[in-house]
């Protein structure tokens, strides 16, 4: 049985992240507090060559997820991918070093 | 900073990918010594919350005068929070979303782990660290000179990384590299300005609500 209110804070931060991100998309984008504007790294390339060749920029992958365009959604998405891939990789090292912990008591 | 797919040369993908794996096998044992504690095991969600608020803050970008935009990278401040070598695989892991989504290329993930996981997250802290041993010798807080450090670090490093991913595009020579490092370097140092506030500010307010998350007090010589 999984013990929900060891658990409750950190569920309930997930929460508010998802929801603070959301409205800083929402209201960061309307009031243009937030940018389009490319990136460092993008402004330095289209400084030095062009943005059309930045964004012929050949790949060898296509993004898995890039087909997503909408922003609220590819957020959260990424958020909750980002969650479980660190809990679970974060729960593998636990999990061996406990292992090991016992092994050598 | 995410170095897009086709940028890069081959010989820099390999050793930049070898880098990152041995330094990312360096981490995942030097881990064990904090999972090896009973109760650490409660620190996996939180962990996994601040990863959360790093990939949220990446999605954020805020204008920088000059028709570019900046936004957290977190290297440095996840280094602060917990830990060096935890910093390096949250960003390992918040970069291989990123690319899912075309955020950064699949092929460069070793080329910007190295930049933003290794000199944002292993190198920030240790800047942190040194900018702490001066702080220490004042009577300056604890809640006051870490959040300080985290930001003057962050900046540092965040030029840094900017400093050796030019150098990095420059050796594909698809662009010349002192134009490159310049172009870099020169845009950072603006963008910096807001990674160092945001990441200041994080742990400022971290230290406020639960300080028990920063578990490198001890580390950062501050407990």
């Amino acid at each position: 049985m999984v013990d929900w209110e060891r658990y409750k804070w950190p569920i309930i931060s997930i929460i508010v992240i998802i929801g603070v991100l959301m409205l800083m998309i929402a209201i960061g984008f309307t009031l243009g507090i937030l940018s389009e504007d490319p990136d460092g790294l993008e402004r330095a390339l289209i400084d030095i060559r062009s943005e059309e060749w930045l964004e012929g920029l050949g790949s060898a992958w296509e993004p898995i997820l890039g087909w997503i365009d909408n922003d609220y959604i590819a957020g959260i998405i990424g958020i909750l991918l980002t969650i479980a891939l660190i809990i679970a990789v974060f729960s593998l090292i636990s999990h061996i070093s406990k292992k090991m912990k016992s092994k050598n008591e | 900073m995410h170095i897009p797919d086709g940028l890069l040369d081959p010989v820099t993908i390999i050793v930049l990918w070898i880098v990152a794996v041995f330094i990312l096998v360096i981490a995942f044992w030097r881990l064990n010594k904090l999972f090896q504690e009973e109760e650490s095991e409660k620190l996996i969600p939180y962990i996994g919350v601040l990863a959360a608020t790093i990939f949220a803050f990446q999605f954020v970008n805020y204008p920088v005068p000059g028709g570019t935009s900046g936004h957290l990278v977190g290297g440095t401040l996840v280094g602060v929070i917990l830990g060096p070598w935890a910093a390096v695989i949250v960003l390992f892991m918040v970069l291989v979303v990123q690319s899912l989504f075309g955020d950064g290329g699949i092929t460069a993930l070793g080329a910007n782990t190295f930049n933003m996981g290794v000199i944002g997250g292993i190198g920030g802290f240790y800047i942190v660290k040194a900018i702490l041993w001066i702080f220490n010798k004042t009577e300056i807080k604890k809640e006051i000179k870490v959040p300080i450090a985290t930001a003057i670090g962050s900046y540092i490093a965040i030029v840094l990384a900017a400093f050796i991913c030019g150098i990095e595009i420059g050796i594909g020579g698809i662009i010349p590299m002192e134009i490159a490092v310049a172009a870099m370097v020169f845009w950072h140092l603006l963008i910096g300005i807001g990674e160092a506030i945001i990441s200041g500010l994080i742990v400022w307010f971290v230290y406020k609500t639960k300080p028990e998350l920063i578990i490198t007090e001890k580390m950062l010589g501050v407990a």
